[in-house]
């Protein structure tokens, strides 16, 4: 018989803090500035819109699609962006200093059934039907989404929920299937499929998928993101400009050798057409605005604004504001182009300083008047939506999308690149608190101190951002993987984060602003992280221990090993054989995946956007980019997986507490607990015990108390090094689609929560179904008990440039980092953390008791921001499985 | 006639959106006022035939739907 008595037996009261608990009422984060009037009407009307999702884009893509059957694929594409782009409903609101967005609605995206046109169908429809037969529908069953801020859960009226979170027109459904039913077998997705199936070993894929070991596939879901966009060629040339180069390339390489380069200047130069007509529209509804207005400032707003997009259709920019609009404007563009996530704006503050400096020399600029810019950017940013499926888009983005901006790191010479408008974006970032640009500092020792205490005093907010990151990791890492492409340490030095927290490789290019050169950074390669997209670790385990099975659901995932589990390294060896087998599969099928995409639905906007692509006529499935070694292997759960291995280790091998068999019937038995699925309460502390809990009370401690990684406790963390060291390498053996090795990737994104859930107790002590730690190096919540230094001494035990990134969540209570003297300590301590080599560490500033208080009273906290794994978000729109878990991490009341 | 059919109406998402003209706060699905003039959609258009309830053809010839916004359409006709 169930009862209510909580975890408290095994854990003790203040399991989840460091320090003393703290008592009496909770306490807010310390004192924020208030945004400028303009951006707090924007964020105000952004807070109380819903994620719309229309069809004109995919109606008018697909209906000039169809027009051009037989005609080669980048034509055929480019024409129906152009076409898509150009029949975008134009809006402009009120107030708005830069204007232009994804779709017509604020909150606004739609389907892209050229990817995959099965997931959003009704569900009434066959093809959905079809759709939740493959393994790849597991993911959105597993996934629990936000229930409040914008999206829209629920049907009602004349608005159908879509995936959780978009609202349609009910009227626009049928034509949305429709269109959807045009890219039946023609899709990436559907192409794809075809092909993958043609891999040896296909049908374990399927089981990996069924099983929620690997989270998603790459080549159709989110085929770009992840990486770090370049402005160089519409700030330098204007588009205009850029179709004189089309038109020059074209007439040079026609009729030559290496023909698809004549169809790639072609079809750049026609979806730039499609940019213009769109532009244009804009213009045309901010004349008509004007019309409308009454209010004289008001209406010279609007005069403006269709000025400068007239402007800026054709010429390149020369001011702070206009380069800044069309920045904005080709960044919607490339999100337009595919399903994306994780398409980050770089080192913007770098990229604009030049127009910035010359404008405030020029006395045409001030900095309040850059700050109210900077504030309405991050609303822009921040109204940003991705349409995907559930799985996609609750499971692993949480709604987000990881436009990650990056200040500080070096210059091409190799001094300190923090400047003015960076302060000013981080004073943008305290005074408009968004979720984004997310902002990612990239610490070097050269940043001088006043730049540092800014990024402190930003993250004291409690937003999350900046991020900390370590310059001289992520250049090791670069040189490593690229250097064989060309890469030098100048180039080196460009780098920034792409999404969440890629490592991408950028390049320095010539910005030419009334007769000075300014050497910008941007990105230099095409998506990032794509390829074997979140392994789920402690789920590998749970099939090693079980013979292969997928023990939730009872189905085969691996052929049985056979092998009896009697010493610790038997298990590790075949921990790392279906891991190997996993790896394996996946990159052959997603290898597939995109070369689909590459031949059906290439790239023309971040291809042309991307150098070199514009000079070699190479689009980015084409290695056109400088740099292209950039396939990785995601994984999720390396803390549950490396304390699992530990209590395995300590318990059934070295002290014989336990028997394997006893081992694995407590894990089948919860531990005498029921699972998180059935309570609904997804951290450790809050599971509730069964009738018979009392018959696994003393397996569960010992499991719970067995090493724990985070404790500068050498037994787990030699098991972590070990597993790190093993996964770097392994990786290596097996090569993308451009023939390149593969390199590992350490983020969790929101995929510890919907894996977690599909996974049984594991070995660690951890429940049936709670969510798994977050990132790559946090403990696992509670489990540190040793203060931050011994965390970060377990954190840095091995090198962690061997990765693409590594990533870090504390907790930190409010009242530890207040005033200018717990600023200095805090900016210390991060100091201490990445002198060690460590690559990154992020901070939510916050008492957790208020958190809890927000998950009971939601309607109390609309604006309430939390740091989740490399994003932040806002509170109301995450799923319980990600609010659980960041309410148990461990929260320390002290920093020593 | 709704607030969603008129010329005026701006959405700002599926619920609901800004009138053009005095910048107030209106629901798509509410009564539209005396300001009223038909939207440019497809449904206006003399191209488009009426087939279903929630669809029809554009010049006999592409499928298209009523409620679609025809503001960027070069080929409307009243
Ligand atoms: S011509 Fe344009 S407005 Fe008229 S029905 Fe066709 S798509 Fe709609």
């Amino acid at each position: 018989m169930e009862n209510n008595h909580k975890s408290s037996e095994v854990l003790p009261d203040n399991y989840n803090y460091y320090g003393t608990r703290p008592q009496g009422g909770f306490q807010d984060r310390e004192v924020k500035k208030p945004p400028s009037i303009r951006a707090e009407k924007a964020r105000t009307m952004y807070l109380e819109t819903k994620s719309s999702a229309s069809v004109e884009f995919p109606y008018w893509y697909t209906r000039r699609w169809e027009e051009l059957e037989g005609e080669i694929p980048i034509i055929r594409r480019a024409e129906a962006l152009k076409s898509g782009f150009a029949h975008l409903t134009p809006a402009v609101l009120p107030g708005e200093l830069l204007a232009m967005r994804k779709a017509n609605y604020l909150r606004g995206s739609y389907p892209m059934p050229w990817l995959s046109e099965a997931f959003f169908l009704s569900k009434e429809d066959d093809l959905y039907k079809e759709a939740q037969k493959a393994g790849k529908a597991s993911a959105d069953e597993a996934t629990t989404m936000g229930q409040g801020g914008g999206n829209v859960t629920e049907s009602s009226g004349n608005v159908i929920s879509i995936a959780g979170k978009f609202g349609l027109r009910k009227e626009e459904m049928p034509i949305l299937i429709k269109t959807a039913k045009r890219w039946l077998n023609r899709s990436v997705d559907d192409v794809g499929h075809k092909y993958e199936q043609l891999v040896p070993g296909y049908d374990t894929k399927e089981e990996i998928m069924r099983a929620v070991i690997c989270m998603f596939d790459s080549g159709y879901t989110l085929p770009q993101g992840r990486e770090v966009i370049n402005y160089y060629y519409p700030l330098q040339y204007g588009i205009e400009g850029i179709k004189k180069i089309c038109r020059e390339n074209q007439a040079n390489v026609a009729g030559f050798p290496e023909m698809d380069r004549l169809y790639f200047y072609k079809g750049v130069h026609t979806m730039l057409e499609g940019l213009q007509t769109w532009i244009l529209n804009y213009s045309k509804e901010a004349h008509l605005m004007a019309s409308l207005e009454n209010d004289q400032v008001q209406k010279s707003e609007y005069l403006e604004i269709a000025d400068r997009l007239e402007r800026l259709s054709e010429s390149r920019p020369d001011t702070f504001h206009d380069a800044l609009q069309l920045v904005w404007i080709f960044h919607v563009a490339v999100l337009n182009e595919d399903a994306i996530s994780g398409l980050s704006p770089g080192r913007l503050g770098q990229v604009l300083y030049p127009y910035w400096k010359q404008d405030m020399n020029k006395g045409i600029l001030t900095r309040e008047k850059t700050i109210e810019l900077l504030e309405c950017m991050r609303v822009k940013f921040t109204e940003i939506d991705c349409f995907a499926s559930m799985g996609v888009v609750g499971g692993v983005l949480s709604g987000n999308t990881f436009n990650n901006l990056c200040i500080g790191g070096l210059d091409k010479e190799g001094n300190s690149a923090a400047n003015e408008l960076e302060m000013l974006i981080l004073e943008s970032a305290i005074s408009c608190d968004t979720p984004q640009p997310t902002l990612s500092l990239l610490f070097d020792e050269k940043l001088p101190e006043e730049f540092l205490l800014k990024g402190v005093e930003c993250t004291k907010i409690g937003t999350g951002y900046p991020a900390w990151v370590n310059n001289r990791v992520a250049m090791e890492f670069l040189l490593n993987n690229f250097r064989k492409e060309g890469m030098q340490s100048e180039e080196a030095r460009a780098w920034a984060i792409g999404g969440c927290l890629e490592t991408s490789p950028g390049s320095w290019m010539p910005l030419e602003l009334n007769g000075e050169t300014y050497f910008i950074p941007g990105g230099s390669a095409p998506a990032t992280s794509v390829g074997v997209h979140f392994i789920s670790l402690p789920k590998v385990l749970e099939a090693v221990l079980f013979d292969g099975l997928d023990k939730r659901t009872g189905r085969r995932v691996y052929p049985p090993h056979g092998v009896e589990l009697d010493t610790y390294e038997k298990i590790w060896t075949i921990f790392k054989h279906y891991f190997s087998l996993t790896v394996e599969v996946l990159t052959l099928t997603n290898n597939i995946q995109h070369d689909i995409w590459g031949k059906v639905s290439p790239s023309l906007i971040n291809s042309m956007l991307k150098p070199d692509c514009l000079a070699t006529g190479k689009d980015i499935s084409h290695k056109g980019s400088r740099y292209n070694r950039t396939f990785n292997v995601e994984i999720c759960g390396g803390v549950n997986l490396a304390n699992s291995l530990s209590s395995l280790k300590k318990n059934v091998f070295d002290e014989k507490t336990m028997t394997l068999d006893v081992l694995r019937t407590a894990i089948e038995s919860n531990f005498g607990y029921l699972s998180a699925l059935d309570t609904g309460a997804y951290s450790l502390t809050d599971q509730v015990k069964s009738a018979d809990y009392k018959a696994w009370l003393r397996i569960h401690k010992l499991c719970l108390d067995a090493p724990k990684y985070g404790n500068d406790d050498k037994y787990a963390d030699d098991i972590f090094r070990e597993w790190q060291l093993w996964f770097s390498k392994m990786c290596e053996n097996y090569k993308s689609l451009y023939d390149e090795p593969l390199y590992s990737c350490q983020i969790s994104v929101s995929t510890h929560a919907p894996m977690g859930a599909v996974t049984l107790a594991t070995p660690d002590g951890r429940l049936c179904g709670t969510t798994f730690a977050d990132g790559s190096v946090s403990a696992y919540p509670g489990s540190d008990k040793n203060g931050p230094y011994a965390l970060f001494n377990s954190a840095t035990c091995y090198n962690h440039a061997l990765s693409q990134n590594s990533q870090l969540n504390m907790k930190i209570h409010p009242s530890v980092v207040m005033g200018r003297e717990g600023s200095r300590k805090f900016l210390e301590m991060i100091k201490a953390y990445l002198r060690k080599g460590a690559f990154h560490a992020q901070f939510n500033i916050v008492d957790s008791r208020m958190l809890r208080d927000a998950q009971k009273n939601p309607a109390d906290y609309r604006g309430l921001m939390v740091r989740v794994a490399g994003f932040t978000q806002y509170w109301v729109e995450l799923g319980k499985q990600i609010q659980d878990e960041v309410i148990a991490r461990t929260e320390y009341e002290q920093l020593g | 006639m709704k607030h969603y059919d008129c010329k005026y109406y701006l959405s700002t998402d599926v619920f609901k959106g800004i009138c053009k003209r005095d910048k107030k706060f209106i629901n798509a699905d509410d009564d539209a006022c005396e300001n009223y003039m038909n939207a440019q959609k497809c449904k206006y258009c003399s191209n488009f035939t009426l087939t279903s309830d929630e669809l029809g053809t554009c010049m006999n010839k592409y499928e298209a739907y009523p409620e679609m916004n025809a503001v960027t359409c070069n080929d409307f006709k009243n």
